[in-house]
């Protein structure tokens, strides 16, 4: 097998907040394990405040304090150049970024500033990066721009100008027209409405298929998940709780957590009423022990609230932490 | 060129304010064919009042007020946009940096920013005066009192700059490896611009004021003629109780004409620097 293109061991990122004197500590991202193979879209889905963001925050290495990172390791693998995000100086993680590493930032429709025409965004951001002269940069950037059905005459323009699709367009060429080998696109379509989102997802489709770089995809809307990628990680309360290929998660969800996402899908034809999951998401400072899903979870059982249930293989590709379907017999 | 004339043409405070200014700035440039020096006196019948020959009248010390209103005004419009143009550039960095920075940075420069908003200006500015005395210029003044009016302004771009730093944009900048003053210059002074457009004609304003009132009382350099100069050497001659007002009127009209002007530009430029609120006007 290839080494896969990035690998996160056992990473966690926590919030330290100490006001009055009161320390605080926000388990934002939890012993997670995963890894993202070469041409692959990877998504990362869970619902609001489960940590997706501080986890792609952490791996493109944009923390800033109170967010630290606490263990784990994060290595990139680009060209068979290994790039360790935590031991990197800042240099490294510099020329890194952007090249080869990019970042669609949630809420990317502002990423453009305001008060800048596009193409001075195109020069502030990228210029550096592509290491061409002023004239050819803006030949790649137009031809860039072509190749994703966007006219180059935008690069004129004012942000405000543009429709919210077109800004989100333009967000995501401004992220690839150095052609990375690495795409974090943190829910790069939320604002949008379906037929817009669907659009803009096509794009970063062919984009991606277009440079074989790889890909983390995060959002909570599974449908997109469904529809985009190649494999899916279901993240909750800061750990990542189950892992596969997209097909078979949507087919046969093991974790019951996953299959209560999977379950709340609407169905052409289905009629019966959703059941809704009991209880709030568990509040992060104060996580509940063992499985933090067991005060919701139907299937809890007595080791549920003592012991962290681990990251469990239980076919090629196919990880889940639940007691229910590893017993704590066979899980150790 | 066009948006300017776009500008005359449908935004009324900008024409009014250009126009005003604009016969400002003209009598100002006037100066430079004045027949007489600024500085000398009676080379003209003194105390006649505004007739064809002397259209503004002539002083008590034999100087014609037309031209020496020419050489008042303009040192008095160059004080006003010297001190604004320092105090912007010192408000600028100060409260981009500020902003931006945040932490300790921030507090350090924001009590120094405080200090400076809680200080009574005109005691400080007289004493200025007696302590540098004879040596006291015009451009000394310009530098002191540009040290003392940034205060406000920098506290008001440190709000705007602190709001930026949280945008998207300006995470992206950072993601992509540029340094701060990079992001500063480049980011964010783009979008501080107006305010700073705005902050200078009100700042060319309130220096304009503080210099006629220091100079009306006699603590500047008095062989300057600005226009509170001009007043000065009128309350030292009681140009009022010997009746001849068209040395006190003229220049006073002046500085209100000059100050109206200003207030009105600093209103429509406001509106117009922003492409927003360009839009905002096409469109509504």
């Amino acid at each position: 097998m290839t080494v896969p293109v990035l690998q996160v061991q056992a990473l966690r990122a926590y919030y330290k907040i100490s006001s009055f004197g009161l320390d605080r500590e926000v388990r934002a991202v939890d012993d997670v394990t995963f890894h993202v193979n070469a041409n692959e879209i990877y998504g990362l889905a869970g619902e609001s405040s489960c940590g997706k963001t501080t986890l792609i925050r952490t791996i493109a290495a944009a923390t800033k304090p109170p967010l630290r990172v606490v263990g784990g390791s994060i290595v990139f693998n680009f060209a068979g150049r290994a790039v360790d995000m935590q031991k990197a100086d800042d240099d490294t993680v510099a020329a890194v970024r952007w090249k080869h590493l990019s970042y669609i930032m949630q809420g990317s429709m502002s990423v453009l500033n305001p008060v800048r025409r596009v193409e001075r965004s195109f020069v502030d951001f990228a210029f550096r990066h592509v290491g061409r002269r002023m004239a050819e940069f803006l030949d790649i950037v137009s031809d860039h721009l072509r190749r994703l059905d966007l006219s180059p005459d935008i690069l004129s323009a004012y942000p405000h100008q543009l429709s919210g699709g077109m800004r989100q367009r333009v967000a995501i060429a401004l992220a690839t027209v150095c052609r990375p080998e690495f795409i974090i696109a943190d829910e790069p379509t939320t604002a949008l409405d379906v037929i817009v989102q669907n659009g803009v997802l096509a794009m970063i489709r062919d984009v991606q298929k277009e440079l074989g770089s790889s890909l983390i995809f995060v959002t909570h809307d599974l449908a997109v998940h469904a529809n985009l990628c190649h494999r899916l990680g279901v993240m909750y309360a800061g750990r990542l709780v189950e892992e596969g290929g997209t097909r078979e998660m949507f087919r046969a969800p093991l974790h019951p957590y996953t299959a209560h996402l999977v379950a709340s899908l609407p169905r052409i034809g289905n009629t019966e009423p959703k059941k809704g999951l009991e209880g709030t998401p568990p509040n992060l400072a104060d996580p509940p022990s063992g499985c933090r899903f067991h005060p919701r979870c139907p299937l809890a059982r007595e080791v549920c609230r003592a012991q962290v249930p681990p990251m469990v293989e239980v076919a090629p590709g196919r990880r889940v932490a639940c007691f229910a379907v590893t017993p704590p017999a066979r899980a150790a | 060129m066009r948006v300017v004339l776009d500008l005359f043409r449908y935004n009324r405070e900008f024409a009014i304010g250009v126009v005003l200014l604009g016969f400002v700035v003209i009598f100002a440039a006037l100066s430079f064919f004045s027949p007489f020096p600024p500085n000398d006196a009676f080379v003209v019948p003194p105390d006649v009042p505004p007739s064809w020959a002397y259209p503004l009248g002539t002083t008590s010390r034999g100087q014609d007020v037309f031209w020496l209103l020419t050489f008042a005004i303009r040192n008095t419009l160059l004080f006003g946009l010297a001190v604004a143009l320092i105090s912007r550039i010192l408000s600028l960095v100060i409260g981009l940096v500020a902003g931006y920075a945040g932490g300790i940075v921030d507090r350090v420069l924001m009590s120094l920013n405080d200090t400076f908003i809680v200080i009574p200006l005109f005691p400080i500015l007289v004493l200025f005066y007696f302590v540098m005395r004879d040596k006291m210029s015009w451009g000394l003044l310009a530098l002191a009192m540009s040290c003392l009016g940034w205060a406000y302004d920098a506290r008001l771009i440190r709000s705007v700059a602190m709001s930026l730093r949280t945008r998207e944009f300006t995470e992206t900048s950072i993601f992509s490896g540029m340094s701060m003053r990079q992001i500063l210059t480049q980011e964010h002074l783009p979008y501080v611009m107006p305010i700073v457009f705005s902050t200078l004609m009100n700042n060319m304003n309130w220096s304009i004021g503080l210099e006629v009132t220091l100079s009306v009382l006699g603590f500047t350099d008095i062989n300057t003629p600005t226009i509170g100069v001009m007043i000065y050497w009128a309350n030292q001659h009681t140009a009022l109780v010997a009746g001849i007002w068209w040395w006190i009127l003229f220049p006073v009209l002046l500085v209100v004409i000059a100050f109206v002007g200003l207030f009105l530009l600093a209103v429509s430029m406001n509106e117009h620097i922003d492409p927003r609120s360009r839009l905002n006007r096409v469109t509504g």
